[in-house]
């Protein structure tokens, strides 16, 4: 492990890579550094019918034909854009993608409303202009045409968010394929070699902010990643990324599984409150993701860890998820009062164990909050 | 299973596995049991003297088999797995267009638990299934027997477990799939049976399957890994290889479920029908064939076999339910709804059957008759086909990867093309570059999933990648789009001659509107009665159909009939074609609509849960809809007896409206009221009378019930009373009732008014009383509130409601009268069409009609001077009239000093007479006093003032 607070997909998971390279035989496009098929397994993970000697552990939770639908697009001509709910894991995926397909998953571009054209193009050295003038040398090049350059994946984080002007530089970037450098009088041109694509990912809630244009639409192809709704995968995804955290936290606590399962059914509850919800001041303003819930329960195990007795508690786990979901006030703290009165205490009353503790804990932050 | 390890030819393959579950498995050899007990069951299937064809349902592979099978062979006897008492509507299946499904339809239970009624089962039949094709060649080749030996519709239900009600007992009913066309409800809720149903016995090896074949679906699978595999497969293979299937389903699945009982019964039930057969007619076993499904091929119960010695399975009799067969057209998204095939998977298949018949040259039987075919009627040759000794094929077939029949590069490229014209047409902005795409994407996901050829289950998806982005621009989103493209939904189409005779009698009723009702889309019928009174029948029957089928069947778009109506124009929607299923179910419950609808109305009024209203409305639509005055007179008598029985008042609102229109019907249309009326009415006032005391007092009737009853009472009193009821009763009921609640103590009182026993002085003390108590002001709204209620049976009573209602506006305290308004408005609103008109017209009597007026308005209660009224008699005014007039002076300076403006007028009008007579009558001590001065005898003032 890497004294890195967070290492990127390629860092972390070198030796598995590694080692699918060395026993892929498939056939590669491009300058691809796995076969599509190996580039599933390593998202995915490895099952015994694969017959590999090591075990590959799943590392991105969702329906399969997600991670062929955007590897396959990723071998064609078109770039990638997931699309999805906020904490549905595209970043995630495109992240491991990246690393699998080119070892390379830090050429990002992060869109925000201050992305400017230079950010997808190229920058200059503004004192070695002064002091060399204009050349390859003064020029920056951003992590796009670093991609271009080396003919692997570029990523484009959250591409709503940026402009549509910032956005529409993409456009020749993914259909000529390259960048032309019009200040410079030779050696002006940037191609890209084989190899190079674009992942992009889009916060469905953004859409309407910078809507895409057609051009730009046209050249990517879209996959939607859904909120995790299946109980059993997303417990499994809330257990892999918080042991993550844990590890890099180096936190030794465990989470019992009935509080894990306390906390996937309040969300599963808050999600079926949101859909039959009529108005938006009834549901809460958070999309009640899967990252939303690794987040909770991070939460509250750091603050049993330094502020309680080191064993995670109901109580805590409920403090947490009302101080993370609670973001207006009062329309969010209403709709969590009404949620355990409504749902939690006849739970409560009925099951009894830890959904008591569960619910004095939310009753109490919320008493705090308001 | 303890077969020897190599006798018979599949010994090789049986050591085979015995070897490798040894390998594999640790323990006992279970694995070996199974893997063992797979090919005995292939070996035994095969080795019967009587061939099984094993079948799966809407597999073109199957059907492929079958018809090559038939027609090598050219067996006598075909024995079927289907319902036995299904085949007199096989011969139907010519007259329609597939899809279609066979019905048994029972809304007559006898045996059954009448909670389950109506009961009705369907087997879908489509053009691409072993089955047609064996129903086909038996129907059509002559010397050919087909028997169906599957147990009867009947004991479907015998077998339901008798403590639910039945669920679809082939496959879970789930409802997937886009239902936008509504064509996925084209079977109803019927309970669906389908030959040769297969499919893993349990989720666990399902789910398996599924992951490790990389595919989505159960249909994506089969067709993947067994379907494509075998279209090409010659009869050995294919037979080992489907019961190879069914024998691992059957094997691999829970033990113990009611369900697994089920199936062998209907095994021993089948063999036990075969062997009833074949020792009735002696047919030759060679010359026949068992069609069923490949599950049912793989079968163990001791009677399996024509040489089994193990005695008939008993049948149990049928119940005495009548049963009724027929046809009724189905879709290809209806069967995958009922059977939960994944969405497409039956258009799929048919594509797959088209493009497969038309490959291998074979000549697929058909029905002749059937739309959009050709005749072929085959002969019977000598059997070619004596099944010689078995070998073994699946060593084979498991050993060698499937051979792939090469990359269809240009159905994928039309496909691609076609998906993209379609994808325009549906508002994406789809382009050239986008059919590139997705061709490419296909490619590229088939390599991914281990296919040789991107399969329609890959195009689908690719083309979801490439072309849908993140909105949908029209209704159809790209999934959709696929399924349409790669095959579509098909609806069949029952035939005029396989209709059952209602459904024809009214397409033949129908006839002079010119329309071709057969058609599925909606059309438009104008009637004009007036310039084509031979229309007449048809608005008759429309109305009546109208009543009895769904809503979108037929629809009136102009016009209506209700008690003594009937318009001279109609426009109707008819999607009678749409509405097939429906109509034909009509023609199970009688021969005519006029007699279903008798049966209906009667139902409607005899049934269990019947009521004095609903008895009612059957006799308004027996007037209206069949003007029967028989079924009229029986269902109005029939209500009496309801009306008499019942034992709450809740639908007193909905009995006296009704009563109210079918007697105003009855005294404009008839020169005497029919019986049933005149005891409905003197039975109502008894019976309302006699339950008045109690709902008075009850919390549970509400005031509009009581208000509807003594609406009812007091409405139909002169009438009750000239058929010999005697109005002490009213008297002694009202006399009996003590209500609490203040609204139904504001109706009492307002009855008691009607009655004359209390005078409008009293009533308006009364009021006075409750408003001036500052304990009971808080309740003042729900007083008034039964008043607006006693509207209804009180008429007479409005200025005094409106009287009551402005009083309170003006003395309520804001804090009762502000929250009580809303609540007046609802309560108003919610008696709108009998109440607020009548309230309305009263208001606008009572209050003056512009603004300017209101400022000098007194209301006419407020015990001062009526406006507008002659409070002094007529008789003084000329003697006054004289004396202020030979006075003018003191006149003048009196008026100056009370404000009067205006000159003298002259002439002795009435209306001068009149204001002047009211000025003094308002000033009596000043008139007095003048006189006084003017010396003339006290009684002038004093008469002028009277």
């Amino acid at each position: 492990m890497s004294d890195m607070l967070r290492a990127p997909a390629e860092v972390k998971y070198a030796d598995e890579l590694d080692y699918l390279e060395s026993v892929d035989t498939g056939v590669k496009p491009y300058s691809w550094r796995l076969s599509p098929r190996m580039v599933r397994l390593f998202v995915l993970g490895s099952e015994r019918a694969d017959g590999l000697d090591r075990d590959i552990p799943q590392k991105w939770f969702g329906d399969r034909s997600f991670v062929e639908r955007s590897i396959v697009t990723l071998a064609s001509d078109r770039g990638l854009l997931l699309i999805g709910d906020p904490g549905t894991g595209k970043s995630w995926l495109a992240e491991l993608l990246a690393a699998a397909i080119c070892r390379n998953s830090t050429l990002v571009v992060q869109g925000t409303a201050g992305t400017t054209e230079d950010h997808i193009k190229y920058s200059w050295n503004v004192s070695m202009v002064i002091a060399k003038g204009q050349s390859r040398e003064s020029m920056i090049p951003s992590p796009i045409m670093t991609a271009m350059e080396q003919g692997v994946l570029g990523r484009f984080e959250e591409l709503t968010r940026s402009t549509s002007d910032v956005q529409d530089a993409l456009i020749s970037i993914l259909s000529e394929k390259y960048v032309s450098i019009p200040e410079l009088n030779d050696d002006n041109i940037v191609f890209a070699k084989p190899g190079f694509s674009i992942i992009a990912t889009a916060n469905s809630r953004d859409r309407g902010v910078n809507d895409l244009s057609s051009a730009l639409k046209r050249r990517f192809n879209f996959v939607r990643i859904p909120v995790v709704t299946n109980k059993r995968s997303e417990a499994e995804i809330v257990r892999f990324r918080t042991e993550e955290l844990l590890r890099r936290h180096h936190v030794e606590l465990d989470v019992p599984p009935t509080l894990l399962d306390i906390l996937l059914q309040s969300f599963a509850d808050l999600r079926a409150a949101a859909a039959s919800a009529t108005s938006d001041d009834e549901k809460l303003e958070s999309a009640l993701s899967t990252a939303e819930q690794i987040g909770v329960l991070e939460d509250a195990i750091l603050h049993s860890q330094f502020f309680g007795d080191r064993t995670l508690r109901a109580g805590t786990l409920a403090g947490s998820l009302v101080g993370s979901l609670a973001r207006r006030s009062p329309e969010d703290l209403a709709i969590l009062n009404k949620y355990l009165h409504a749902v939690v205490e006849p739970r409560a009353k009925q099951d009894g164990g830890e959904w008591n503790e569960f619910l004095d804990g939310g009753r109490e932050t919320i008493a705090a909050l308001s | 299973m303890t077969a020897p390890a190599t006798v018979g030819a599949f010994g090789a393959l049986r050591e085979q596995l015995t070897d490798a579950a040894a390998a594999f498995a640790d323990g006992p050899d279970a694995l070996a049991d199974i893997l063992t007990g797979l090919v005995d069951d292939v070996d035994r299937a095969l080795g019967e003297r009587l061939e099984i064809f094993p079948v799966c349902h809407h597999s073109p592979a199957s059907a492929l088999a079958m018809v090559r099978r038939l027609r090598q062979k050219q067996p006598r006897v075909i024995y079927l797995e289907l319902c036995e008492d299904l085949q007199p509507v096989l011969t139907e299946l010519r007259n329609c267009r597939l899809p279609v499904a066979v019905q048994a339809f029972a809304s007559q239970l006898d045996g059954f638990p009448a909670a389950w009624a109506p009961l009705s089962v369907i087997a879908p039949v489509t053009e691409a299934s072993a089955e047609y094709q064996a129903i086909a060649y038996a129907l059509e080749t002559p010397g050919v027997e087909l028997v169906l030996v599957d147990r009867s519709t009947d004991h479907v239900f015998q077998w339901s477990p008798r403590d639910e009600t039945p669920a679809a007992d082939e496959s879970a009913p789930e409802p997937t799939g886009d239902d936008s066309e509504g064509q996925a409800a084209l079977h109803g809720d019927a309970v669906g049976v389908e030959i040769g149903a297969l499919r893993p016995g349990f989720a666990e090896l399902e789910a398996y399957l599924l992951h490790h074949g990389k595919v989505r679906h159960w249909s994506e699978w089969w067709d993947s890994y067994v379907e494509r595999p075998l279209a090409t497969a010659d009869h050995d293979t294919y037979r080992q290889v489907m019961v190879l299937i069914g024998s691992l389903f059957r094997r691999l699945r829970p033990s113990a479920s009611q369900r697994n009982d089920r199936d062998e019964d209907r095994e021993r039930y089948m063999w036990t029908r075969i062997r009833q057969h074949l020792a009735a007619t002696g047919a030759d076993p060679e010359e026949c064939l068992y069609i069923c499904g490949a599950f049912h091929a793989a079968s163990r119960v001791e009677q399996f076999g024509l040489d089994s010695s193990a005695p008939d399975f008993d049948i149990t009799p049928r119940t005495a339910t009548a049963w009724q067969y027929g046809l009724i057209p189905s879709s290809h998204s209806a069967i995958e709804a009922q059977f939960g095939l994944a969405p497409g998977s039956v258009s799929i298949a048919a594509a797959a059957w088209s493009k497969a018949v038309s490959a291998s040259g074979l000549k697929p039987y058909r029905l002749s008759g059937q739309r959009g075919s050709t005749i072929r009627r085959g002969r019977i040759k000598a059997a070619t086909g004596a099944a010689g000794p078995v070998a073994d094929r699946l060593s084979g077939f498991l050993a060698t990867a499937p051979t792939p029949d090469g990359l269809d590069e240009a159905e994928l490229r039309g496909w691609c093309v076609d998906i993209v014209r379609l994808a325009r047409r549906n508002g994406y902005l789809a382009s050239t570059a986008d059919a590139i795409a997705v061709f490419e994407t296909s490619i590229l996901l088939a390599g991914l999933r281990n296919r040789a050829r991107p399969t329609p289950y890959d195009f689908a998806d690719a083309a979801v990648t490439c072309i849908e982005k993140d909105v949908v621009p029209g209704r159809r989103d790209v999934r959709r789009l696929c399924e349409i493209l790669l095959g579509g939904d098909r609806v069949g189409q029952v035939g005029y001659d396989a209709l059952p005779p209602l459904a024809r009698d009214v397409l033949h009723r129908l006839q002079p509107l010119g329309l071709d009702l057969e058609k599925r889309t909606v059309q438009r019928a104008l009637l004009d009665l007036q310039s084509n009174p031979e229309l007449a029948g048809c608005s008759d029957l429309l109305w009546m159909l109208r009543h009895l089928l769904p809503p979108g069947a037929v629809r009136p778009i102009m016009g209506e009939r209700r008690l003594g109506h009937r318009s001279l124009q109609e426009s109707w929607d008819l999607a009678l074609g749409r509405h097939q299923r429906a109509l034909i179910e009509l023609g199970y419950e009688g021969v005519t609509i006029e007699q279903v609808l008798e049966q209906r109305l009667r139902r409607a009024a005899h049934g269990p849960d019947a009521t004095a209203v609903s008895a009612l409305t059957a006799v308004e639509d027996a007037i209206t809809l069949l003007n029967s005055p028989r079924l009229v007179d029986e269902l109005g008598s029939r209500a009496v007896e309801l009306l008499a029985s019942e034992r709450t008042v809740d639908d007193a609102p909905e009995v006296l409206r009704r009563i109210r229109r079918l007697l105003a019907h009855h005294q404009a249309t008839a020169s005497r009221l029919p019986a049933w009326c005149g005891a409905f009415v003197t039975t109502g006032y008894a019976h309302y009378c006699t339950l008045l005391p109690t709902a008075v007092v009850d919390e549970d009737t509400g005031v509009r019930q009581v208000g509807a009853m003594l609406g009812f009472l007091f409405s139909m009193e002169s009438l009750a009373l000239s058929l010999g009821c005697d109005r002490s009763q009213l008297e002694l009921a009202l006399a009996q009732s003590h209500p609490q609640a203040p609204p139904k103590v504001a109706l009492l009182w307002a009855a008691h008014h009607q009655l004359g026993m209390l005078p409008l002085a009293e009533l308006r003390t009364r009021c006075r009383e409750l408003l001036t108590n500052p304990l009971v002001v808080p309740a003042f709204p729900q007083y008034l509130s039964g008043f607006v209620h006693a509207l209804e049976p009180v008429p007479g009573l409005a200025p005094f409601v409106v009287e009551t209602m402005s009083t309170a506006f003006a003395q309520l305290p804001d804090p009762v009268l502000l929250p009580w308004l809303p609540t007046l408005v609802t309560t108003l609103r919610e008696h709108g069409p009998e109440l607020v008109p009548l309230l309305v017209r009263e208001a606008g009597r009572t209050f003056p009609g512009t603004l300017a007026a209101l400022d000098s308005w007194v209301p006419p209660w407020s015990g001062t001077a009526p406006a507008g009224a002659p409070a002094v008699p007529d008789r003084p005014v000329g003697q006054v009239h004289a004396l202020l007039a030979d006075h003018r002076e003191p006149v003048d300076a009196v008026a100056a000093l009370l404000g009067v403006e205006g000159g003298w007028q002259h002439g002795d009008d009435r209306a001068t007479a009149t204001s002047i007579a009211a000025l003094v009558h308002a000033h009596p001590d000043t008139a007095e006093a003048i006189a006084t001065l003017l010396g003339l005898p006290p009684d002038a003032g004093a008469g002028a003032a009277s």
